[in-house]
């Protein structure tokens, strides 16, 4: 295959970084990319980045003493009855 | 049951008790149900606005609307996932209308930024807190249905279809949304600094 079957691969492979991290590649696929990224530097860095960032959103929920405000239902002990009179939530 | 991590409701009354109280009217046992998710739904609520302030008062109405349509929830969903799509379906709508707004207010990329967990060395405090800025800064500048997926997924950790039911789309589009949302993120603070914060 030459350069233009690279080129293909090399931007599919890099709009697909994001599904192969997450598994969401068929097994065929997810070897084309894998085949790919072994002679790509950008590709393979884009795995790792991928991967990084995946790490990094979940590092994220470091919420440690975020609290909800006081005041969070002071709405319904004002607003009264409320099931009866539902409306659509 | 809620999801590892989240908090029950702390007594001895089961969910399902409190639950059908809460659709008698008792509005104590609403309280007690959903205040068990109110610091998650808060924090969902900050970071899909990016505004504090405006998260207290969508918190508000996000009770409100709940309570008023507890006497129809049936329990398809976990109480937890169905409150979570009411949090985002307000989120939504307060995006909508700060958008109509003439001087129109941008999502506040400091309020998507988020203190170190206290662990931390302090050098890789420093690290990740510029890590932390670069990934307020481009969640803020996703549009809403991205940044709803990625926060969802990454940031929540909820599964894929759980995810897809908060947001209110299928699997096959909360995916399309979800990966789209990260090659933006990806592209917007550059592959270098994600691979050398050492994830």
């Amino acid at each position: 295959m030459g350069m233009p079957g690279r080129t293909g691969d090399h931007e599919w492979s890099q709009r697909h970084l994001s599904h192969y991290v997450e598994g969401d590649l068929r097994p065929r696929a997810r070897r084309r990319l894998d085949r790919h990224a072994r002679g790509c530097a950008d590709c393979g860095r884009g795995i790792r980045a991928m991967r990084a960032l995946v790490y990094a959103m979940q590092g994220l929920d470091g919420l440690a003493g975020a609290r909800a405000p006081a005041t969070i239902f002071d709405r319904i002990r004002l607003a009264g009855p409320g099931p009866a009179s539902s409306q659509n939530a | 049951m809620p999801p590892d991590g989240r908090p029950a409701p702390d007594s001895a009354e089961t969910e399902a008790s409190l639950l059908a109280r809460a659709q008698a009217g008792d509005v104590g046992a609403f309280e007690r149900l959903s205040g068990a998710y109110a610091d998650r739904l808060f924090m969902l609520l900050v970071r899909l606005l990016g505004d504090r302030a405006e998260a207290e008062d969508v918190a508000q109405e996000v009770m409100v609307r709940a309570w008023r349509g507890i006497a129809r929830f049936r329990g398809q969903s976990s109480d937890f996932t169905w409150l979570y799509r009411i949090a985002v379906n307000e989120a939504n709508r307060a995006l909508q209308k700060r958008a109509r707004r003439p001087a129109g207010v941008s999502i506040g990329a400091g309020e998507l930024e988020l203190p170190a967990a206290p662990e931390e060395e302090p050098s890789r405090q420093a690290e990740n807190s510029e890590l932390r800025r670069a990934l307020g800064q481009a969640l803020a500048g996703l549009p809403p249905p991205l940044r709803t997926a990625i926060v969802l997924r990454d940031v929540e950790g909820l599964s894929t279809q759980e995810a897809a039911e908060i947001a209110g789309v299928g699997q096959a589009a909360f995916k399309s949304r979800l990966h789209q949302a990260r090659l933006r993120v990806r592209a917007a603070i550059g592959d270098e600094a994600l691979v050398s914060s050492g994830g």
